[in-house]
């Protein structure tokens, strides 16, 4: 058997690795033949009948490892093969012999049935075949009274099938996880692949048209606004492409992506270079709280104001920094604005802020531009 | 905002005493436009343009010929990265100095070429004289910062800090005063106003920046020679 990861089938190395069982316990039932053949009724037909048996355990093996028919298929002739064997046993010993003993020639081998149902139909195709084999087994033994402390073939059955069930879905399981990831990796690599393309073309050539054209002044200066704006807006789509959300983690968000979007020609955004995930209801507040302050500063730092947003990530705790270089606001007219009820936009941020468990502070003087500091933990306390 | 003409006119009428002269520089971008474009402005603010070059194996070999001072580095080149010529220029030339200009948002490949040894950033969309500047700055042993290259630097820091690596002990990390100096640049402010907010000499804030980069680039040769042990290289 060749020691290949067959990447589209997950179930393989349960298959090989249930046929090694199959061998063994064909070894098992060999050697019990061999030991009490002298009891039996037909011994002939007895030996004819194990031969069988090692020919079908051969030829299931081959089968189910490589895979080369349908597994349904050789999994019911398995079904099928396993019982016929077990109800030979009346051709080859008398009633005294088999009502007190195992089936014949199957013994252990029967199990066999079992799991390949299990590693084929999960946890319930095991049980299912379980209860087959074992009412086979009573029927023919003519043993229904027989208590579960003497003769534990009835619980071996059932529970192999329920285990090798289990770990068959939990192979498939992984395997479907597996492939969603490597999926997902695919995407964001085109994705990535294309930005770059853009990059390496548009985007240097609309900053080439916006510094030459603030450098040659007049009207190309206005090209140059307008390519400038083009520039970013491109940027931000790029960046926010290349962060996909994930299915299987859908209110888990990069708030990094969230902020970029806010990024322009007098917005500078400055993160960790890895991603900084929060849950999704969290990243929209912070994405709010940023949105309000800058909106705030464009109403009222003046035009040439610049804006600075910093994100932190620091000891499961975010520190999002908002900053401009605009004019301020006086220490005495803060007070002025809150006592007329005039502090919607701070209400607003510190609203928000406190609803994720965290604190902001705003400092801010007469020509000393703005700057908030908005610390959030990680994780959200219970709510 | 000055623009190239004036430069030229200034570097004309100074002559010899143009500082710019000075400065050999180095072109790496697969773009021609933009590389011809960057080489004329510098050519006529008087710096002396020593090579270009459209990729990885084409920096390397001609920082070897030229021994640039500065590099200006485009993160996107057809056979590698920014991060790959930065090693080869270095490799080639270890005196130069890597200043990346690149269109992209700041990611994490402009950090990569930091690790490698490059010591500024700047955005293409910059203005003529800030790229004098900016050269000029990273010629003379300087650090050029954008606001995005000392958040993704305190980032670095923080995940190395943060990650249960056993070598965690020996890996250089940042000193308070470097982290808080980190912080008000990727917060937009200035050298100067940083000088003035902690009441330090503009050469000591410029110094903290530096040593930031050092600690960065020193940290990324300890992990690539703990990475190289444990492959057996």
């Amino acid at each position: 058997m060749r020691p290949t990861l067959n990447s589209a089938d997950p179930d393989s190395p349960l298959w090989r690795a249930s046929q090694a069982f199959r061998l063994v316990t064909l070894v098992y039932a060999v050697s019990y033949q061999a030991a009490t053949v002298d009891n039996y009724t037909n011994p002939r037909l007895s030996w004819a009948l194990v031969a069988l048996m090692a020919v079908w355990s051969g030829a299931s093996a081959l089968l189910l490892s490589r895979a080369t028919l349908p597994r349904w298929q050789v999994v019911l002739a398995d079904q099928i093969i396993v019982i016929a064997l077990m109800a030979s046993t009346r051709l080859v010993a008398d009633y005294d012999w088999y009502s007190t003993r195992q089936t014949l020639p199957t013994t252990l081998w029967a199990t066999n049935a079992v799991i390949s149902a299990a590693i084929l139909l999960g946890p319930k195709g095991g049980i299912a075949s379980g209860v087959v084999m074992s009412l086979v087994s009573a029927l023919v033994r003519d043993r229904f009274d027989t208590d579960l402390w003497s003769d534990a073939t009835a619980p071996v059955l059932l529970s192999a099938g329920l285990a090798l069930g289990l770990a068959s879905n939990t192979a498939r399981r992984a395997h479907e996880e597996l492939r969603s990831a490597a999926r997902l990796a695919a995407i964001t690599e085109e994705r990535e692949r294309l930005a770059r393309q853009v990059h390496d073309g548009v985007l240097q050539v609309l900053a080439l048209v916006r510094r030459r054209g603030l450098e040659i002044g007049g009207p190309a200066a206005e090209l140059a606004e307008l390519a400038g704006e083009q520039e970013v807006a491109l940027r931000v789509l790029i960046s926010e492409q290349s962060a996909p959300r994930d299915d299987h983690t859908g209110s888990i968000v990069d708030v990094r992506a969230l902020l970029r979007t806010q990024a322009g020609t007098s917005i500078s955004v400055s993160t960790p270079a890895d991603p900084v995930l929060v849950e999704s209801d969290v990243a929209d507040e912070l994405a709010a709280v940023v949105t309000t302050a800058l909106s705030n500063v464009e109403l009222h730092a003046g035009a040439d104001a610049k804006a600075y947003v910093l994100l932190e990530d620091v000891d499961g705790e975010l520190i999002l920094s908002i900053r401009d270089d605009g004019r301020g606001i006086p220490a005495g007219r803060l007070a002025a604005a809150e006592a007329e009820g005039r502090m919607g936009v701070s209400k607003s941020i510190l609203g928000r802020v406190e609803s994720l468990g965290g604190t902001a502070i705003l400092d801010t003087g007469e020509g000393e531009g703005t700057e908030w500091e908005i610390r959030v933990p990680r994780t959200r306390g219970a709510r | 905002m000055g623009n190239s003409g004036s430069a030229n006119e200034r570097s004309e009428m100074t002559g010899d005493e143009n500082p710019n002269a000075e400065i050999a520089v180095m072109v790496v971008d697969d773009h021609p436009m933009w590389r011809d474009g960057v080489a004329r402005d510098l050519e006529a603010a008087g710096f002396r343009v020593v090579a270009t070059a459209d990729g990885v194996a084409a920096a390397g070999r001609r920082a070897r010929a030229t021994t640039p001072d500065v590099v200006l580095m485009d993160m996107h080149l057809p056979d590698g990265n920014g991060a790959d010529a930065t090693v080869a220029v270095l490799d080639a030339s270890p005196k130069s100095t890597i200043l990346v200009l690149s269109a992209s948002a700041e990611r994490s490949d402009v950090l990569d070429a930091i690790k490698a040894g490059a010591t500024g950033y700047l955005v293409k969309s910059a203005s003529a004289e800030e790229l004098f500047d900016a050269v000029r700055a990273t010629a003379a042993g300087q650090a050029v910062f954008t606001p995005g290259l000392a958040g993704l630097v305190l980032g670095e820091f923080r995940r190395m800090s943060s990650s249960p690596e056993p070598e965690s002990d020996t890996r250089p990390t940042l000193t308070e005063r470097e982290t808080e100096v980190l912080r008000l640049v990727a917060k937009g402010l200035s050298a100067k106003q940083i000088a003035t907010r902690l009441t330090l000499s503009h050469r000591t804030v410029e110094n903290h920046v530096q040593a930031t980069l050092r600690k960065l680039q020193l940290a990324n040769r300890v992990e690539l020679t703990r990475y190289a042990i444990e492959k057996g290289l």
